[in-house]
């Protein structure tokens, strides 16, 4: 299926996403709510772009909206622009402290916010891509609370949360850094819990959990014999590939 | 009439023995369980979760997005008084005040012996009584100050 982005013609599959058609092919579209692990989120609205569809003008989140049929996509017209640059002015007043919403707010030259009363160290654009990782990989330990003006991620009764294992996940798919992991001597602090980490018994590292190990073990089913971190597992596969074709070619 | 949790467990298990174990119902449990304690106990959450199987974020997370939801303990009475446009223009803040004084609470908070708490909402859609409140199911409109301590007064177990 032909689509026209930016006046260049691609290639797509039949329901595919623009935005992913876009970064097959090197086009940048700013996101901040997306992430290829947990798709579909579509709060950000910062991949906004325009589409031509039979004779019609609209515009849409890139992110999810699905080719169907032959289009044609303005990623950064003058429209385009303009909306953006009122999405990234509202982002920029609601978490003032994201460094990546600092550089869009100097790549599209966004004055210094006046008008909005603001928290300066506030990270959060409550997308909600941490909830949902969190719910993907079923701890569910997190969610928003409240609405309106006082929403925010919080575990239950924002308390260090019970159902957490510690993996860090939310932390680690968040855009704007907004959720804080600290990390030493063996021991990991998110969400105001403390967790003990174990050692990779190859490499000796710090890299998982005690909550994290037992959840996999009782949860998913996996027994690992050895604690290997994933480099240090990837190197083991590598090795035992390695010596099941040397003995095949013998 | 409230009830201290530990007396009222059964009560919760009552309330969902009602339902089937789906999570559809989850707003109506909370509702009833609201009904019952005027609040949402932290040990009926946790009956809850266990009945349905679902963890205690995603009931935290609904227990605070509604306001007829609540997980601090309200009054007997529960006193709301409307501050939409019609309400605030006629004068709903010296309503407020004016129960302030009378029962010492601010919007939020619950009298000493339990018996009110006060809110202020919205809209009670009731914008012609302006300014107007409501106690459980009663509405008064037409509010002037002078008349807060009369209808509290009236207002009895």
């Amino acid at each position: 299926m032909k689509v026209i982005i930016d006046d260049k013609e691609f290639e797509a599959e039949y329901g595919e996403y623009i935005l992913d058609v876009a970064r097959r092919n090197g086009i940048h579209i700013p996101t901040l709510c997306h992430s290829d692990t947990v798709p579909g989120q579509g709060s950000c609205r910062l991949c906004i772009v325009e589409v031509y569809e039979r004779g019609k003008n609209k515009v849409v989140v890139s992110c999810l909206y699905p080719i169907t049929g032959e289009i044609k996509v303005y990623t950064n017209s003058e429209k385009i622009h303009r909306m953006r640059r009122n999405i990234i002015r509202l982002l920029a007043a609601r978490a003032p402290g994201s460094e990546y919403i600092k550089k869009l707010k100097e790549e599209y030259g966004i004055p210094e916010e006046t008008r909005f009363i603001v928290d300066e160290k506030e990270k959060c654009v409550l997308c909600g891509l941490c909830v949902k990782a969190c719910e993907k990989l079923g701890s569910m330990a997190i969610s928003t609370v409240n609405r309106g003006a006082t929403k925010k991620v919080a575990p239950p009764f924002e308390e260090p949360p019970v159902d957490c294992i510690g993996c860090a996940s939310c932390a680690h798919v968040c855009p704007t850094g907004a959720i804080e992991v600290r990390e030493c001597k063996g021991k990991r602090v998110i969400w105001n819990r403390t967790f003990e980490l174990l050692k990779c018994t190859s490499c000796g590292r710090y890299f998982i959990t005690r909550e994290q190990y037992e959840y996999m073990k009782n949860r998913l089913g996996i027994d690992m014999k050895e604690l290997l971190c994933d480099r240090c597992r990837q190197k083991s596969t590598a090795e035992k590939l390695v010596s099941l074709y040397k003995k095949l070619l013998v | 009439m409230r009830e201290k949790p530990e007396e009222g467990i059964l009560k919760v298990k009552s309330i969902l023995e009602k339902y089937p174990k789906e999570r559809r119902f989850l707003l109506a449990i909370l509702q009833d369980i609201q009904k019952t304690y005027n609040y949402l106990p932290r040990e009926a959450l946790n009956e809850v979760r266990d009945y349905l199987g679902i963890p205690l974020s995603s009931l935290y997370s609904m227990a605070t997005f509604y306001k007829a939801l609540s997980l601090k303990p309200k009054g007997r009475y529960v006193i709301k008084v409307c501050d939409g446009t019609a309400c605030h223009i006629r004068g709903s803040l010296d309503i407020v005040e004016e129960i302030k004084k009378q029962l010492s609470i601010s919007p939020g908070e619950v009298t000493k012996d339990g018996k009110f708490s006060l809110e202020t909402v919205n809209c009670l859609g009731s914008c012609a009584l302006a300014p107007v409140m409501v106690i459980n199911d009663k509405y008064y409109g037409n509010l002037k100050p002078a008349m807060v301590k009369d209808i509290l007064e009236s207002t009895g177990d």
